[in-house]
């Protein structure tokens, strides 16, 4: 079975269509690590993904890869302090910066913003679904294959700076916020487990994370003002302080 | 009274929530925000507990009169009925 390494988990998985191994080209792996863990897709597991909010119309060679993202994250969560966080995530200088916001507000177009103002300088982690997870104290974001409809990812991962709620104002505005504001926003926006020992191992991470990178609300409309002003002010921002 | 089984109240991010787990998700998949009074009362009723035995605890532990406690209890049992959260 091909073995690939996604936020630093190196697992095996087999595919049914050639969706998965296709999606997840950049991220195989042929070192000497051990896989962590080994994962069957099988039919069931697609009808499963069939039967979720929001699947229809999709391929089932497209439920396959969801289904394994699915069991990526469930193993990431139990075992390495991992949460897929909906948000497009880039890097400048070595700082990650998240954009969250429900589908359709502008995250995707706040990040094209910043390319089009900072050209090579940003590192796009990923459009839509990246992996957040705790290592040795920091909070890091991981690309994933699972990129959102631009498919902008990169196999990396970077120290997070700040997190961004989005928001859609006539003229831009950012503000700091505190941990119990953005709370509503990461809960709408990362995938909640359903059973308690994970419950509480998510919302374990979903505390610290909130606790130890810079929380902003950005109110913007789509122009290079709007850019300049959240970068202006996150790149500067003395981040670890809520 | 006292909580359904299935939800569970946590304290994150200077916040206290009521979130589902297990067969319960099937009924609620959302999230409750509870104020400090709130998560009080929710810590009795998950022992299980009667309206006096709530009023009693109140009284006990804040500075109210009588009238506003039970009229806040009042109120906040009702809201955990509307949402079936309490048996």
């Amino acid at each position: 079975m091909p073995r690939y390494k996604i936020a630093d988990i190196v697992f095996e998985t087999n595919h049914i269509y050639a969706y998965t191994p296709a999606l997840c080209k950049n991220y195989l792996y042929d070192g000497d690590a051990p896989s962590e863990f080994s994962v069957e897709i099988t039919r069931d597991d697609i009808a499963a993904e069939r039967g979720k909010e929001g699947a229809e119309g999709f391929p089932d060679a497209y439920l396959e890869s969801l289904a394994l993202f699915r069991k990526l994250c469930e193993y990431a969560l139990k075992e390495r302090e991992g949460i897929i966080f909906h948000s497009s995530a880039l890097a400048v200088d070595g700082k990650a910066y998240l954009f969250t916001a429900p589908s359709g507000t502008g995250k995707s177009t706040h990040s094209r913003l910043w390319r089009e103002m900072l050209g090579d300088k940003v590192v796009m982690i990923n459009d839509d679904k990246p992996i957040v997870r705790f290592v040795d104290g920091d909070f890091y974001v991981y690309g994933t294959p699972w990129n959102g409809k631009h498919r902008l990812d990169t196999n990396c991962r970077v120290k997070i700076a700040a997190i961004c709620e989005i928001k859609r104002g006539e003229k831009n505005s950012i503000e700091k916020i505190t941990p119990r504001e953005m709370l509503p926003v990461v809960l709408n926006q990362t995938l909640r487990p359903g059973e308690v020992a994970e419950m509480d191992k998510y919302l374990s991470i979903v505390d610290r994370l909130l606790k130890s990178v810079g929380l902003y609300r950005l109110h913007c409309n789509i122009s290079r003002e709007a850019a300049e002003l959240s970068y202006g002010v996150m790149s500067k921002g003395d981040n670890n302080e809520n | 009274m006292k909580i359904k089984d299935g939800f569970i109240l946590r304290e994150v991010a200077d916040s206290y929530l009521v979130v589902a787990v297990g067969e319960a998700v099937k009924q609620f998949n959302g999230v409750i925000n509870l104020n400090e009074t709130g998560a009080f009362l929710w810590k009795l009723l998950e022992k299980g507990c009667d309206e006096k035995g709530l009023k009693d605890a109140l009284l006990a532990e804040y500075d109210v009169d009588e009238a506003t406690a039970a009229a806040d209890i009042k109120a906040f049992v009702e809201k955990l009925k509307e949402a079936d959260l309490i048996i």
